[in-house]
């Protein structure tokens, strides 16, 4: 036999709180109270974030130096970060050939870095994020680039883009260069220090 | 620069692309030496460390060479000489 219970607050034996509703608005506990939940507490029927925030965290780049037309893309040489008390968080992302595949759908928040020597002047050297929602065709997402007025020196180029990852087999993305005129650029990498690499963080859920 | 750049430097100029990187029996600066380097492509001969190290030294002279064109460029604009290719090459690009 089913019955139903109707009251506006429930109290402990004292007279404290525990369950309050006013104006749609239902309070559980009070101040200074521990709320334990059993179980998986979830959002009409979907799982909540978690309250650590940031559930995905990683982060790559390629161990030597290459030189790189205008145009090319990054395709070797990439490694996870593993020195200076690197740390992650969550699932990480792979790589084949220089393409990322996402350990999970999620919007990402992609942050690109590249830093190359020239040993003549630049009107522009940087470098490009793209994406891929098909897995096939990839399209320039962000760049970034600086002007070199004379030879012998360093440039350093950062992007940022936001990625809506609806699917790990279909959005991919990768790295590549852009050097004005068919002069070549060297795009530096190392095994010590991130010259040229890729920050994944996960945000949220898609 | 560190020697680890001037390797890296060294080797980059020596063939286009991404032909060569490290091995990874360990992390770490001391990853990049001549010891562990492997060639990715295969048409390509790993060079000789003496080789290697003639680019390395190359690549200083260069790079004192444009430096003192630097120098002795912005002395002649003081002074209203002529400036030679290289001093105009290291001032303007």
């Amino acid at each position: 036999m089913t019955s139903i219970l109707k009251a506006d607050t429930i109290q402990d034996s004292s007279g404290n709180n525990i369950i309050n509703e006013n104006s749609n608005t239902i309070t559980i506990g009070a101040s200074g109270d521990t709320t334990n939940i059993i179980g998986t507490l979830q959002n009409n029927g979907s799982a909540v974030a978690s309250t650590n925030g940031i559930t995905m965290a990683d982060q790559w780049r390629i161990n030597s130096a290459s030189t790189l037309a205008n145009g090319a893309f990054v395709t070797a040489n990439w490694e996870q970060v593993d020195t200076d008390g690197y740390g992650t968080i969550g699932s990480a992302m792979t790589q084949s050939s220089g393409v990322f595949t996402f350990p999970s759908t999620g919007i990402y928040l992609i942050i690109g870095k590249m830093v190359s020597y020239m040993d003549a002047a630049r009107l522009y050297v940087g470098h490009g994020i793209y994406t891929t929602t098909n897995d096939s065709s990839y399209t320039q997402a962000a760049d970034a680039y600086n002007g070199i007025y004379a030879g012998y020196a360093w440039s350093s180029t950062t992007t940022h883009f936001i990625f809506d990852v609806t699917s790990t087999s279909t959005h991919k993305i990768k790295m590549g260069i852009w050097t004005a005129s068919s002069a070549n650029t060297i795009v530096n990498g190392g095994t010590s220090s991130t010259e040229t690499g890729i920050t994944f963080v996960r945000l949220g859920d898609t | 620069m560190t020697e680890q750049q001037y390797l890296n430097l060294a080797l980059a100029k020596m063939h286009t692309g991404q032909w060569f990187g490290w091995k990874k029996d360990w992390t770490g600066s001391h990853r990049e030496s001549y010891e562990n380097i492997i060639v990715h492509d295969n048409s390509i001969t790993k060079p000789t460390e003496v080789e290697v190290n003639a680019k390395i030294q190359e690549l200083k002279d260069e790079e004192t060479a444009h430096t003192s064109a630097r120098t002795t460029g912005k002395a002649k604009l003081k002074t209203g000489e002529a400036l030679t290719d290289a001093e105009v090459e290291a001032l303007f690009g």
